[in-house]
């Protein structure tokens, strides 16, 4: 038996808390080293604790969720954080993606899925849900629509994305598209990358507009 | 520095800078009238200097109160009102004597009124008045200084006099009760306006908080009262049935999902006649029972109302399939559009079957077909099953976006 996963849970109801916590720990496969109710909590703990995974809500009083993650990953980019979060709040969860969140798994999940995907994001594997995929294809395709320049998907990452946004389990595209489960995972994981980088490229150039407009003092 | 004053001025000091605006063309008018007749009047003046100099104040004074058209501040209304004094006087003295009683247009009739006016326009009826009267004293010395004492001025002339003088009164008047007014009602509009901004946003939040309740009462309250029942109900049992707490489970995450949709989601504003396909789709797989569905969508793609409608019914009717011949517990539906077409994929993880439209129609299945493939082609779409008994189901339709195109 392998050492249990160390999970940090971040959510503002105490009773959820308890209920994903046994979920974990039933299966033997995680453990729950640490808990936080909002978002300044959970920065603070998860510096401190250095969790493996971070399971995080992203309607969190005080600090949000996705500024919790993009302070999170700015400090400790090796904890792999999992959004955990109600269906509705799904442009959020693009915000947390784009900050660097490595999964989304809904609320509404079941226990094994929520074992699995904890395994699955501690190795590095990003876990999407097929609506995060329609999410993501339509952020691409904004993206290329408003400037066509700007690094777009290749026409395999777009077929790929296609899929799991039909509900397609990675193995069940491999074998669809005749490639191996390990490079399914790999176009997943650089469509992500794309997307954080995206941010940054974003955030790099408003910068430099800045600077430039206001010129020498 | 207009474009900053502009904004944010509220409707009474807007209509009197309107109203300035009038009075300032006028002094325009008045200053080119004024000069016109002291450089083309048939008799010469008897002080060039003073009356070109007046001129040339005048002209001045317009010039800085066209750029500088702000508030009047006291000193501004007062310089004016002296500077118009000054003309209406100097008038007296720069004709020649006597001349000022004459028919012939003189020196400066039109320009002063100005005075009265810009009085009336920034304080209303009162300052008109008092402003005239002021410019009729002005006038009267005038034909001192011209050299006609009151006491030789024929009744004909007298009566002129006493004629200029009440024009100068009734404008300043005149003027200052329009100013009064415009400005009155302004700010009364702006008070109404703003009640009824106030008044449309209340209505708009109750209605929303009625449909909302609406909602609730409707799905939520009834579900959760039955899970409060039945949850009881099987508590008194000796042994749980796992799949009777299970419904129960499901049914309590179903409206935990609706909820929050109600709450979360500000809906998608959608132009007339058309709906969100997005929203449609995911309405229908909140209301399937027993079967796990999620939508994932490219944007909320707006598509006119009927069309959406006959696509939602399409899907509808496979993910029914998908519960009852399938025996599928997930399914997701996919929904993009693709080259002006819409494309929506379901797909399920039941247990697949053979498909053959033929065989279909001879065990009487059309019905299925009709509602589904029917649907599609009547609006010249298309229908494409992918499947194989174990594998799932993927049902995909085709349907052109219609002809409103947007982007």
């Amino acid at each position: 038996m392998t050492e249990p996963i160390r999970v940090m849970v971040v959510d503002d109801h105490p009773v959820w808390r308890d209920g994903v916590k046994s979920d974990l720990e039933a299966s033997g496969t995680a453990q729950v080293v640490g808990e936080a109710a909002d978002g300044g909590e959970a920065i603070e703990r998860a510096l401190d604790l250095m969790p493996e995974v971070v399971l995080m809500d992203l309607q969190l009083p005080n600090l949000s969720g996705v500024e919790a993650i993009k302070r999170i990953v700015e400090q400790s980019p090796h904890i792999k954080i999992l959004v955990l979060s109600a269906s509705a709040e799904e442009a959020d969860v693009l915000e947390a993606v784009k900050a660097g969140a490595a999964g989304y798994l809904l609320k509404s999940s079941t226990a094994e899925e929520l074992v699995d995907a904890v395994a699955r994001v501690r190795t590095g594997e990003p876990v999407f849900t097929s609506s995060l995929a329609g999410l993501v294809l339509d952020e691409f395709r904004r993206i290329a629509r408003n400037d066509p320049s700007e690094p777009g998907l290749t026409a395999r990452e777009n077929e790929v994305l296609k899929l799991v946004a039909k509900g397609y389990t990675y193995p069940e595209i491999g074998e669809k598209l005749f490639i191996s489960t390990k490079t399914v995972q790999n176009h997943v994981q650089n469509i992500l990358i794309k997307l954080q980088l995206k941010k940054r490229y974003d955030l790099m150039r408003y910068a430099i507009q800045k600077g430039l407009d206001r010129g020498p003092e | 520095m207009a474009a900053a004053d502009s904004q944010g001025i509220s409707a009474p000091e807007r209509y009197r800078r309107t109203l300035s605006g009038g009075v300032l063309l006028f002094r325009w008018v008045a200053l080119a009238w004024m000069t016109t007749i002291a450089a083309t009047g048939s008799e010469p003046l008897r002080h060039p200097l003073v009356a070109w100099t007046s001129i040339a104040a005048a002209g001045a004074w317009t010039v800085w109160l066209t750029l500088r058209r702000r508030k009047w501040v006291e000193a501004t209304l007062w310089f004016d009102l002296a500077l118009c004094f000054w003309l209406l006087v100097a008038s007296g003295i720069v004709v020649p004597e006597g001349d000022i009683v004459s028919q012939r247009p003189f020196f400066a009739t039109g320009y002063p009124l100005s005075a009265a006016l810009l009085w009336a326009v920034a304080r209303g009826p009162v300052a008109g008045l008092f402003s005239g009267a002021v410019l009729g004293v002005a006038l009267a010395l005038s034909r001192v200084l011209n050299g006609v004492p009151f006491t030789a001025l024929s009744a004909r002339e007298v009566q002129n006099l006493a004629g200029a003088i009440l024009n100068y009164l009734v404008a300043g008047l005149a003027v200052g009760l329009v100013s009064r007014l415009l400005v009155s009602s302004g700010a009364a509009l702006e008070g109404a306006t703003e009640e009824l901004l106030k008044e449309r946003e209340r209505a708009a939040r109750l209605a929303e908080r009625e449909s909302l309740a609406r909602q609730i009462h409707d799905s939520v309250l009834q579900a959760l009262s039955l899970v409060h029942k039945r949850g009881r109900e099987l508590s008194t049992r000796q042994a749980i049935p796992g799949p009777e707490v299970a419904r129960l489970a499901e049914m309590a995450g179903q409206q935990e999902a609706e909820l929050r949709s109600l709450i979360l989601r500000s809906p998608v504003e959608s132009e007339t006649g058309t709906k969100s396909l997005r929203d449609q789709l995911e309405r229908i797989t909140r209301s399937l029972d027993g079967l796990h569905a999620t939508v994932s969508s490219v944007g909320p793609i707006s598509v006119d109302a009927a069309r959406a409608d006959e696509i939602s019914a399409a899907v509808r009717q496979s993910l029914e399939n998908a519960l009852a011949h399938a025996q599928a517990s997930r399914a997701t539906v996919f929904a993009e559009e693709e080259n002006g077409e819409v494309v929506v994929t379901v797909r399920d993880d039941g247990v697949g079957f053979i498909y053959d439209e033929e065989a279909l129609a001879r065990d009487g299945k059309v019905g299925m077909l009709k509602s589904m493939k029917g649907r599609v082609e009547d609006l010249g779409g298309s229908m494409k099953v992918t499947t194989a008994p174990g594998r799932g189901t993927e049902v995909e339709f085709r349907v052109p976006r219609g002809a409103k195109e947007n982007r």
